[in-house]
């Protein structure tokens, strides 16, 4: 069964890469090409510039993402009365429909009504014209939406990672003298390490995917500033209909994520053994 | 963790000092909240109390946007639509998923780790990159635009993630019960129904519900795959944002009504948060 619904596609996405074939552009019906649309991707300008986006949308994303889920994460695990409210409300945005998520941001960001362009152009922290028609502007939002959608993924892993850690060394610590913010960044933060490992590694594999949002939010606009991988390989298949370059470029895509889930894996499984 | 491991400086607070880190700690998710608040509430308002410069906060509220939407708009066959999808994939992926994931839990074989691996790799799989290959596909054979389409392309993340789910609450249940069960004469498949399907209801249910949001979800592949008919709610919701003007009424309303019943479906399955996000990657506690 997973066969059929996997591998099959997978493997007719392979024969597809090596042909040219579009329901519109004449002349594409399916003739064997080659390595064409292989060599073709070493010299499109729009995908590099597409890898630069992702790259700098999954590094900064992600990186805050961690570092606001691991400060959130240990507040909530300090709080009492309050904790079950705190990660109930930490839940609702990532269940949210990521399409809804989108689109509630660009209602947000509206440059003449949206609530958020109010409150910026109240403290003066924006231009008038709405951040998402600047180019930096629209990437920043991006990166935002995402964190504010996500860290509370490396918050609740936290959380949970922090109920499995032994309690000795922390109180055998404090009982020595550490201060809390010691026994946090020598001791807590060293322990959290392997979960916060695989949440890095879910954000990074999740991130470089990105599409739902960007799609309703910018459309990869203005122009391509917020054209990310999966987006412009939208553009490619289902805009321009060139969909065996689009096979292609997906494929190339798959490789790179599975090998750079591999070494982050791997590098994780070093790291603990290591210890 | 217990009250013991909070640390000494909360202890000496007074009852003023909880309340105030109460206050702080609403406020700030009142904040951080707000976007989804201010959709839902937008969800009620009147074009002239959304079209205004400086936000609107009281209002008088109306419907109208939902009955515009989900009666003149046509967003009812959407919502149906969603409906349809979401149950048939997941009602299959459970069917499929449940099974192997017993099997792999309980007997040892070679083949075991690289299937393991099979899946995880699936799970890695960027949608964009089936894409291509399921469009092409369902217009070949003509099922371009069918519920079955849409279903079939669902099932490639729903079965990896059931199995995944599956496996790990099957592998809580120790091998021992099935054993008991076999030597009172069960067979295996009777022995698989009766001691351990009913010992981890709690986790087939709290699986099928993550099959339910994540099909409720999806985009991309509804969005190629699905014709005017049979586009879900996501699919449906930017054909609102038009050249001549954006619903942002009706966007909402729309919005509102496709993340609630998730929203009370996600508090069911708190619990088991963790190993839903990360796909039954890590223990289901």
């Amino acid at each position: 069964m997973l066969g059929l619904v996997v591998l099959f596609p997978l493997a007719y996405s392979i024969k597809l890469s090596f042909q040219s074939y579009s329901p519109i552009i004449p002349n594409h019906t399916g003739q064997w090409v080659g390595m064409d649309n292989y060599q073709r991707i070493l010299h499109d300008g729009d995908f590099h510039h597409s890898l630069i986006v992702t790259a700098i949308f999954v590094v900064v994303a992600v990186s805050l993402e961690t570092v606001l889920g691991v400060v959130v994460g240990i507040a909530i695990d300090r709080l009492r009365r309050m904790r079950r409210f705190a990660t109930s409300a930490l839940l609702l945005p990532m269940i949210l429909t990521p399409l809804v998520v989108g689109l509630m941001f660009n209602f947000a960001l509206n440059a003449q009504f949206g609530y958020l362009t109010w409150v910026f152009n109240t403290l003066h922290v924006a231009g008038g014209d709405g951040v998402l028609n600047g180019s930096v502007g629209a990437l920043v939002a991006l990166i935002f939406i995402d964190v504010w959608e996500w860290f509370p993924f490396v918050a609740l892993m936290v959380v949970a990672g922090l109920q499995t850690i032994p309690k000795e060394p922390l109180e055998a610590a404090s009982i020595d003298g550490a201060s809390t913010r010691q026994v946090y960044w020598h001791i807590t933060l060293p322990l959290l390490r392997p979960i916060l490992g695989i949440a890095i590694l879910f954000r990074a594999t999740e991130a470089i995917r990105e599409f739902d949002k960007v799609f309703v939010l910018t459309g990869g606009g203005p122009g391509s500033a917020t054209a990310v991988n999966d987006l412009y390989q939208y553009r490619v298949s289902f805009l321009n209909w060139d969909l065996s370059y689009g096979a292609a470029l997906g494929l190339v895509t798959f490789a790179a994520v599975l090998a750079l889930s591999f070494l982050m894996y791997r590098s994780l499984r070093r790291k603990e053994t290591a210890r | 963790m217990t009250a013991t491991t909070v640390n000494p400086k909360a202890r000496r607070m007074g009852r003023t000092g909880r309340m105030l880190i109460a206050l702080v700690v609403v406020a700030l998710f009142l904040a951080y909240l707000s976007p989804v608040i201010w959709l839902v509430m937008s969800s009620f308002k009147n074009r002239v109390d959304i079209f205004t410069t400086s936000p609107t906060v009281f209002f008088k509220p109306t419907l109208d946007n939902y009955t515009v939407a989900f009666q003149d708009k046509g967003f009812g066959a959407n919502l149906q639509n969603s409906v349809i999808i979401a149950v048939i994939s997941s009602a299959v992926a459970l069917l499929v998923g449940i099974p192997a994931a017993y099997r792999l839990s309980r007997h040892g074989s070679r083949f075991q780790g690289a299937f393991l691996l099979a899946l995880l790799s699936a799970r890695l799989l960027p949608a964009m990159v089936l894409s291509v290959p399921l469009f092409v596909l369902a217009n070949k054979v003509g099922l371009s635009g069918t519920y079955l389409a849409v279903v079939a392309a669902h099932l490639t993340f729903a079965i990896p993630f059931t199995v995944w789910m599956m496996r790990g609450f099957f592998l809580a249940v120790p091998t021992s019960l099935d054993e008991a069960a076999r030597l009172d004469g069960c067979s295996e498949t009777a022995a698989f129904f009766r001691v351990v399907l009913p010992l981890t209801k709690g986790g087939i249910a709290a699986t099928a519900i993550f099959l339910l949001i994540n099909s409720w979800n999806e985009f991309l592949f509804a969005l190629i795959l699905t014709s005017r008919d049979t586009a879900t709610l996501p699919v449906g919701i930017p054909n609102l944002l038009t050249p001549i003007g954006t619903f942002w009424g009706q966007i909402a309303a729309v919005a509102t009504v496709t993340v609630v019943p998730i929203c009370i479906f996600a508090f069911a399955v708190q619990k088991y948060m963790v190993a839903g996000l990360t796909g039954g990657a890590l223990a289901n506690e």
